[in-house]
């Protein structure tokens, strides 16, 4: 007990040495604190990221394979891509697989309500045209030929992620959950009257890829469950403007209302399907069971890996930055502080001579050593902790804005792009050959944001390894004292001193 | 001065047989094939000049050095095969020349240090200090004043009371009264006198002071690394 009593009071008495080693221990912890709240929260984030980003599949057609094949079957004419499908069964299959986190559908067909009015009904309906793929919001170019049935509206499945981004609002009611609920517009709402709890009907038709006579379907008692704000602009980015294209006349249902009326022989119902895995580092499995169970080698099966460039790659170089860092500094810092203990035991030679004289062992005089470098890293631990929090943040995102400079030069670079391609990624849904069914993943270009905030922040754990370091730098210190007092004999030392 | 040659008794505390020594890197013997004993209840003084091996055979009493050849024994046991730790803390109180005090504490800490090391049971080892200072001379101002702030006399002190603070059975110094007004070696000489005679522990003094030698039971002198019985009361 004495021991640590006399250690604690010389830590005090000696506080001028003691100041230095701490100044030294104190920019030692701190650094530690400020590289690993920063790694940490980088692995942290990396993880999390691959847990749900990066973990989307696309299905891309290889373009240059499509026009190698073209170009071999041609006879010297105009050359025409025939463009892979996947019949939507297939994709519907893809979406059990055990290696998919999730599988998100969307789906959406024109319609014409019966007795219904609609927004800018006198600039007339739109064409059956499809969609070259991507997903719902994205743009889409239409195709219509002569014989294209007219619609006045469309009926969308599982496109709701506008009311994620705050620009579609549910202003009355409630969301479609149940079979053949639908929410309408406001302004398709007021043109007819509806309420919620109202029902109407709308008529469609499904397209013949043989170029064979269309298939009327129709969805009927559609009831109104609740009416939603519109933000987005009515056309948006698509250059036609007619009730067909208006957002305002987009009635909005779950992928099984949709999918009532799907026909895999017919086209005119288009679906998206966003797949997520369990983790990226399932990818090359679930290609395999993808492709076992039909999908084409003509599409390649692709995470999204500019998106993970974008928002990862600053993270990683952060990461990597403050590991360097630590390692650096914990080197350098266990050098000079091993030093600065040796120096600082040479000062307390006499010391230790008049304990050893009066019979004090060489163990208590080094226990009592290594407890005085354990009350003084306790000290510079806390000190440490503090200042490592103080200034963590503004650190980070110092370094965070260089390494988001140089990831944004890095995917902006030529060739650099993955996945985008104008074509969405989504072609494998494209009918452009005749298949059945507009049905196509998710994909393609990412609209990821680069991080440019990173919240540090340090666990339990992390505390416990800082203190593990902080331990083993006192033990350190500790070591070079008793290094050096096993070879002190006190007879030495005070004769010396006398 | 007149010697003789004192041999090893049975009834000795401390016993030296056949001791040499020489310093590391050197080419002579310090001390040469001595041999002597040291009694509880009585004063023993060692008197020799400068540079004749005193300190050095004092050294060797107080477990701080190791012989080169023979043996020093406390109670029938070799230094050499016993934990000269535990006896430099426990069986034995030296008061240095040089004071060799712990400089960063007070006088009243330097004492209570010395307790705990010897794992003294006194229980209010603080209070304990304070009155052996006091009986020294120091005052509870001066005692718990930093040891560097105090005169060369109290250090000197200190330095006695710190050999006496655990209740050795042997009680070894050099040149104890050097640094001491005459007052107060005589109230020194009357304390160590007092330990030999009447607490019947086994005192060694080396010293120049005729003073010193004139209260001692035993006189012996070294001289070219040996050692002789100069006079003996006992």
């Amino acid at each position: 007990m004495y021991i640590l009593q006399n250690a604690a009071r010389n830590v005090w008495r000696n506080r001028g040495r003691n100041m230095l080693l701490g100044a030294m221990m104190l920019v030692v912890i701190a650094t530690t604190v400020i590289a690993m709240m920063i790694t940490s929260t980088s692995s942290g984030i990396i993880e999390d990221y691959k847990g749900r980003f990066g973990s989307e599949v696309t299905f891309t057609p290889d373009i240059e394979a499509l026009r190698e094949d073209a170009s071999a079957d041609g006879d010297g004419g105009p050359m025409r891509l025939e463009m892979p499908t996947i019949d939507a069964e297939q994709y519907l299959a893809f979406g059990d697989s055990e290696y998919l986190k999730s599988a998100d559908y969307t789906a959406s067909t024109g319609i014409v309500p019966t007795d219904l009015t609609v927004v800018d009904e006198d600039l007339g309906g739109g064409g059956s045209g499809m969609p070259m793929g991507g997903r719902p919001g994205q743009q889409e170019q239409e195709q219509e030929p002569d014989d294209a049935v007219s619609y006045m509206a469309q009926l969308m499945g599982g496109s709701f992620e506008e009311f994620d981004d705050g620009s579609r609002v549910l202003a009355d009611g409630e969301m479609p959950d149940e079979l053949n609920e639908v929410i309408v517009s406001s302004e398709l709402a007021e043109l007819n009257d509806l309420e919620t709890g109202d029902t109407f009907t709308a008529t469609g038709a499904l397209t013949d890829p043989d170029g064979g006579d269309p298939k009327a379907i129709s969805y009927e008692d559609l009831a109104v469950v609740g009416v939603y704000d519109d933000l987005t602009e009515e056309y948006g980015q698509t250059p036609v403007q007619n009730a067909y294209a208006n957002t305002r006349n987009q009635v909005l249902t779950n992928v099984d209302t949709v999918l009532e009326n799907y026909d895999s022989a017919y086209g005119g119902i288009q679906v998206s399907a966003a797949y997520y895995l369990t983790s990226p580092d399932v990818l090359e499995e679930f290609e395999a069971e993808v492709r076992a169970e039909g999908l084409p080698e003509v599409f390649e099966v692709t995470t999204d890996e500019s998106a993970y460039e974008t928002i990862v790659a600053p993270v990683e170089g952060l990461k990597s930055i403050s590991t360097t860092f630590m390692i650096v500094v914990l080197a350098l810092g266990g050098v000079i502080i091993a030093l600065l203990s040796s120096t600082a035991i040479r000062e307390r030679k006499y010391e230790i001579g008049v304990l050893r004289a009066m019979g004090m062992k060489k163990s208590l005089v080094s226990l009592g050593l290594w407890v005085e470098s354990l009350i003084l890293t306790a000290t510079c631990l806390v000190a440490g902790l503090a200042l490592g929090a103080l200034v963590a943040q503004p650190v980070t995102d110092t370094l965070l804005a260089g390494q988001v400079a140089a990831a944004e030069t890095a995917t902006e670079a030529p060739g650099t792009m993955g996945g985008g391609m104008g074509m969405g990624g989504g072609g494998g849904g494209m009918p452009m050959g005749g298949g059945a069914g507009g049905f196509g993943p998710a994909g393609g270009t990412t609209d990821a944001e680069p991080l440019t905030e990173l919240a540090v922040g340090l666990s339990p754990a992390g505390i416990g390894q800082i203190a593990l370091v902080a331990f083993v730098l006192a033990t350190l210190a500790g070591v070079v004292a008793i290094s050096r007092i096993t070879k002190y004999e006190p007879m030495k030392i005070l004769a010396e001193r006398n | 001065m007149t010697t003789t040659t004192p041999a090893p008794t049975e009834t000795a505390m401390l016993a030296l047989r056949d001791v040499t020594y020489r310093y590391p890197g050197t080419h002579r013997d310090v001390l040469r094939g001595i041999s002597a004993s040291f009694t509880s209840g009585a004063v023993h003084t060692i008197v020799g000049k400068s540079g004749s091996g005193k300190s050095t055979l004092l050294s060797l009493i107080a477990g701080l050095d190791t012989a080169g050849s023979g043996e020093v024994s406390f109670n029938g046991t070799s230094l050499a095969a016993a934990d000269r730790d535990r006896y430099r803390a426990r069986d034995i109180g030296v008061v240095f020349q040089g004071f060799n005090l712990v400089t960063n504490v007070s006088a009243v800490q330097n004492i209570v240090l010395s307790m705990n090391i010897a794992g003294s049971p006194v229980k209010d080892k603080t209070e304990h200090a304070y009155a052996l200072l006091e009986r020294l001379g120091i005052g509870r101002e001066d005692a718990a004043r930093p040891v560097l702030k105090l005169s060369g006399g109290q250090q000197q002190r200190v330095g006695i009371a710190r050999a006496l603070s655990h209740d050795p059975a042997v009680i070894i110094a050099d040149e104890p009264t050097g640094a001491l007004d005459e007052k107060t070696e005589e109230e020194i000489l009357g304390i160590f006198t007092h330990l030999a005679h009447v607490e019947k522990r086994c005192v060694i003094i080396v010293t120049h002071s005729k003073r010193v030698t004139q209260i001692a039971d035993v006189v012996l002198g070294i001289k070219s690394g040996k050692i002789g019985v100069v006079r003996s009361d006992r």
